[in-house]
């Protein structure tokens, strides 16, 4: 099967984006373990003194170093693969995207000196009036805006694209790929706005204060899509690579893939408020829509579970698979990369029904800003987005560096034991919440825990353990696959699978940008606009920033 | 190969729609049991 080849200049440049993903995960895992240790009553961090002051501190190094450094740089990497892949075409202009790489990453060293110096112990949604240091907004900013050029390269590579294929369907991959990529340049417009115009000035002494409502609607405008940003990539993966890795299957529908992507984008960002339900600076009749929006994503997830799950089933019946549930047996577990992207969709059910719960207007008010919350996020991004990411990596990096991986087995037993470790932990954070402890507490210094909660805080921190195991493994697989002596025979099969339907019989509608782009920012204007006018009309940069650690 | 495209033109996902409904029924008692702890607790905090 003849290929497109990725040129070895882009496959170092993919690669690079990759490197720097897995060394944030690495630096950012090693602090995810201690925060469960601390809630089951073994502090680490007494330790850890001069070099990390406390619990605030390794809780900042983790969120940002594994939710935002690790995601944006593995996403970023993956995309550019998916565009130069799927158009079959070189980048437009390498440089710009060398150039947005490079941002991205002297963003990261900017914000990462004030964390590691406890300058910047806000963690990673970075309220205020928490205040920073000015050269973590200033780094931040920097991996925004380096992500945004990066998009504006791969833009420019379809726009070519599209003038020499001007009727052609547009490859699966680099459509769905070209859609996230326009869904976070429009939903971090919110956090650009607000470090730009209320965190930078407040950290650098121009103002005085900052009016926390508007700075939290902001940071919302920008925080629910950034899941779909995490998750967009993984759901391109199990649409089409999944189902050949797993049961050399095909996609079952091309055009309820696209029609899935396009609502994701019309959908993501209007409903930030689902976020803000107890903030009183928010009418409910607003907080109503949002809610109602958010209940509207539940159908391109359900169409995305649909469609990939009878892609997988649709080949395992051609290996014999029988019955209900049977079938499943039969897809290829024994691959690394499926079992990673199989076990990261069962639990992702699981996150989704928290979701929906957490999404609830009325039910919201159990689980808001208890443990739930993180529960319900490490099953999302931390197993559907992070899981997947790395079996994802056990075919791509491989690919990128010619060097065969290094013991599948062991990066099987990976997948398995994070899986395991997830179950654990995320079910113990789950039952906490609902029993009521909060989120963002060092509960293992807190005087008021309850004798109920004593057996489920020992769970989180023996999965914390377990999944510590499990991302050591995954760093061992990847070190000792970087650096592995034995090459790949021959060039590893990209594996890509094909639609069950001729893709030029997908209706021209869901190939056209205008409409679905024109709809997504209208629908922005009109459930988010009164409110972003009446906040910004009524602003009070009143509340003066503190640094509480 | 015509065997192959015969299969995929007569398959039915019958077994998806059994995970899906499996799902939806798992999304609807977890939620339910949330609802019941928020009405336990007089409907707010």
């Amino acid at each position: 099967m003849n290929q497109y080849q990725v040129s070895p200049a882009e496959k170092k440049f993919i690669g690079s984006h990759i490197l720097v993903a897995i060394l944030a995960l690495a630096v950012g895992s090693l602090f995810g373990p201690l925060q469960a240790f601390e809630h089951a009553g073994w502090d680490f961090y007494q330790y850890l003194k001069p070099f990390i002051k406390s619990y605030y501190q390794g809780l900042t190094v983790h969120g940002v170093l594994n939710a935002l450094v690790w995601t944006t740089f593995f996403i970023m990497g993956f995309l550019t693969f998916l565009v130069i892949f799927g158009l079959k075409r070189q980048l437009k202009n390498p440089t710009l995207n060398k150039v947005g790489f490079w941002m991205m990453v002297v963003g990261v060293v900017a914000a990462a000196i004030p964390i590691l110096t406890n300058q910047a112990t806000v963690l990673f949604t970075f309220y205020p009036p928490l205040k920073a240091n000015w050269a973590f907004y200033v780094g931040l900013t920097l991996v925004v805006v380096g992500s945004w050029v990066e998009g504006w390269g791969l833009f420019m590579t379809y726009a070519a694209w599209r003038k020499e294929n001007p009727n052609e369907r547009t490859p699966f991959v680099a459509f769905a790929s070209l859609i996230t990529a326009a869904l976070w340049q429009i939903c971090t417009l919110g956090v650009a706005v607000e470090i730009l115009t209320m965190l930078l000035p407040l950290s650098l002494g121009l103002i005085d204060g900052v009016d926390p409502q508007l700075a939290r609607t902001y940071f919302w405008f920008t925080g629910h899509p950034l899941v779909y940003f995490w998750l967009l990539p993984a759901y391109i993966s199990w649409y089409a690579f999944l189902p050949r890795q797993a049961s050399n299957s095909k996609m079952f529908s091309d055009s309820l893939a696209r029609l899935a992507f396009w609502i994701f984008l019309v959908l993501s960002t209007p409903l930030g408020f689902h976020h803000q339900y107890v903030d009183p600076g928010v009418p409910p009749a607003w907080k109503f829509i949002h809610s109602m929006l958010t209940f509207g994503v539940f159908f391109p997830s359900m169409m995305t579970a649909f469609t990939v799950i009878a892609s997988l089933e649709m080949g395992a019946r051609k290996s014999g698979g029988k019955g209900a549930f049977g079938w499943i047996g039969k897809l290829n577990w024994s691959d690394p990369s499926v079992a990673a992207q199989l076990l990261a969709g069962i639990l992702f059910f699981f996150g989704g029904m928290g979701g929906l719960t957490n999404a609830s207007y009325n039910v919201n008010l159990v689980l808001h800003n208890t443990a739930f919350i993180p529960g319900h996020f490490h099953l999302t991004v931390a197993t559907a987005v992070t899981l997947s990411f790395m079996g994802i990596s056990y075919w791509l990096v491989p690919y990128l560096t010619g060097r065969k991986l290094w013991q599948p087995k062991w990066a099987t037993i990976q997948a398995w034991v994070w899986f395991v470790g997830m179950i654990i932990f995320s079910n113990s954070m789950h039952v906490l919440g609902l029993l009521g402890a909060p989120r963002r507490v060092p509960l293992g210094l807190a005087p008021y825990v309850p004798a109920e909660w004593n057996s489920r805080l020992f769970q989180v921190g023996l999965g914390g353990a377990i999944l510590f195991v499990s991302g050591a493994i995954y760093l061992l697989v990847m070190l000792k696959t970087a650096t592995n002596k034995e090459r790949v025979e021959s060039e590893v099969i990209v594996p890509v699978a094909d639609s069950l339907q001729d893709v030029a019989q997908t209706p021209e509608w869901l190939d056209r940008w205008a409409p679905w782009l024109y709809g997504t920012l209208a629908l922005i204007v009109v459930v988010y606009g009164p409110q972003l006018v009446d906040q910004i009309a009524n602003i009070a940069l009143t509340s003066p920033g503190f640094r509480v650690w | 190969m015509a065997k192959k495209d015969k299969e995929e033109d007569e398959f039915r996902p019958t077994g998806t729609i059994a995970v899906l409904t499996v799902f939806v029924i798992t999304l609807i008692a977890i939620w339910a049991t949330i609802y019941a702890i928020l009405v336990q607790r007089g409907g707010t905090l």
